[in-house]
């Protein structure tokens, strides 16, 4: 298992792929480690950190195991991973069932207690409320080029969008955030500054 | 803006923030500086951004979801055979030879031996042309009719 790891570790995405549509457990297994993190964190952030981010990461990288050749490019496979684990959010966050992402957001807005001293972990979760209160693909496209990281380009076909529909989103988006702190932002950003919390 | 190109700095500053090194890996040369209020705003947002919560896997997460696999094994492919021929459609044995008449036609139209193949009866009335030339077709029987109608 562990030369497995080995050998694996070493591999493409491609391979591991490859290796996988034979129903390579161990392959498989690489794949998980190796994208496993970035996708749990941008269902993280799409969902405002809800309790199923878990099932929801899972259900992406089970439709990988069910059929690896849905990956039309293997260098693609982040992205791919990406969409799905994105569709599978807007499309629970669509279903009509209590308890689930329709409910009120988990996420508290700190500056509700203005007289309750604000720390960098109210902060954070001011900014998460926020981030979390944008539409859909505004929040998408913030996620995947500010926080994960991803080219441009990247990104648009994780979208499966144009660049220019993508900047315009991450405009947007950056507006609406600005828009929404503006009553705080000085405040927050100044509070923090001071206290160097 | 466009990949490789020049982009204005105010635009780059509201879609990437004012971290050139963002617009570096989104493939932009961009030359000048953003308009101050600009460069000011996109770095409060950029602060702001940075203080949002950076979420960890919890725990166990990746053996929870290698052990799924099992429940999950991967789809069988079934291979469709391609589909019956049925009876070719009776247009398909039509076509060939309507299309040929056609172009045979058309090809006689305009080498004008059609004429030939025709009874004189038909071609002779036309190309004889049996209309006087000052015939105008009852317009000048409007007059008549009209001065008889005078009352």
């Amino acid at each position: 298992m562990t030369s497995d790891a080995t050998t694996f570790g070493r591999m493409t995405d491609g391979g591991l792929l490859e290796a996988a549509a034979a129903q390579n457990r161990a392959a498989f297994a690489e794949i998980v480690t190796r994208h496993y993190q970035p996708v749990y964190r941008l269902v993280w952030r799409m969902t405002g950190g809800k309790a199923d981010c878990e099932d929801i990461t899972q259900e992406a990288f089970l439709r990988l195991w069910q059929n690896p050749a849905q990956v039309r490019e293997a260098a693609a496979l982040k992205g791919w991973l990406m969409r799905v684990a994105s569709n599978a959010v807007i499309d629970r966050s669509r279903k009509p069932r209590h308890g689930d992402l329709d409910a009120e957001p988990e996420l508290k807005d700190p500056l509700a207690r203005p007289d309750a001293p604000l720390d960098r972990a109210e902060a954070a979760q001011m900014i998460d409320a926020k981030i979390a209160a944008l539409p859909e693909r505004q929040r998408l496209a913030l996620s995947l080029v500010y926080f994960e990281g991803m080219t441009n380009i990247e990104a648009a076909s994780a979208m499966e969008s144009t660049v220019e529909a993508v900047e315009s989103l991450l405009a947007r988006a950056r507006r609406s955030l600005k828009e929404s702190l503006s009553p705080q932002w000085r405040e927050l950003l100044g509070g923090l500054m001071e206290t160097g919390r | 803006m466009e990949n490789g190109k020049g982009a204005s700095p105010d635009k780059m500053l509201a879609s990437y923030g004012a971290d050139r090194s963002r617009w570096a890996r989104a493939g932009y040369v961009v030359e000048g500086q953003g308009s101050p209020e600009a460069e000011a705003e996109a770095l409060h947002i950029d602060k702001l951004l940075d203080l949002a919560s950076r979420p960890t896997v919890p725990e166990g997460a990746l053996a929870r979801m290698l052990a799924e696999l099992p429940a999950a094994q991967p789809s069988t492919v079934i291979a469709f055979p391609p589909r019956k021929t049925g009876r070719t459609p009776f247009f398909r044995y039509a076509a060939l030879p309507l299309a040929a008449s056609l172009a045979l036609g058309i090809y006689l139209g305009a080498q004008g031996d059609l004429d030939l193949a025709l009874p004189t009866a038909i071609t002779g009335a036309v190309a004889l042309g049996d209309d006087p030339a000052d015939d105008l077709g009852g317009v000048g029987e409007l007059d008549a009719y009209a001065e008889d109608n005078v009352t």
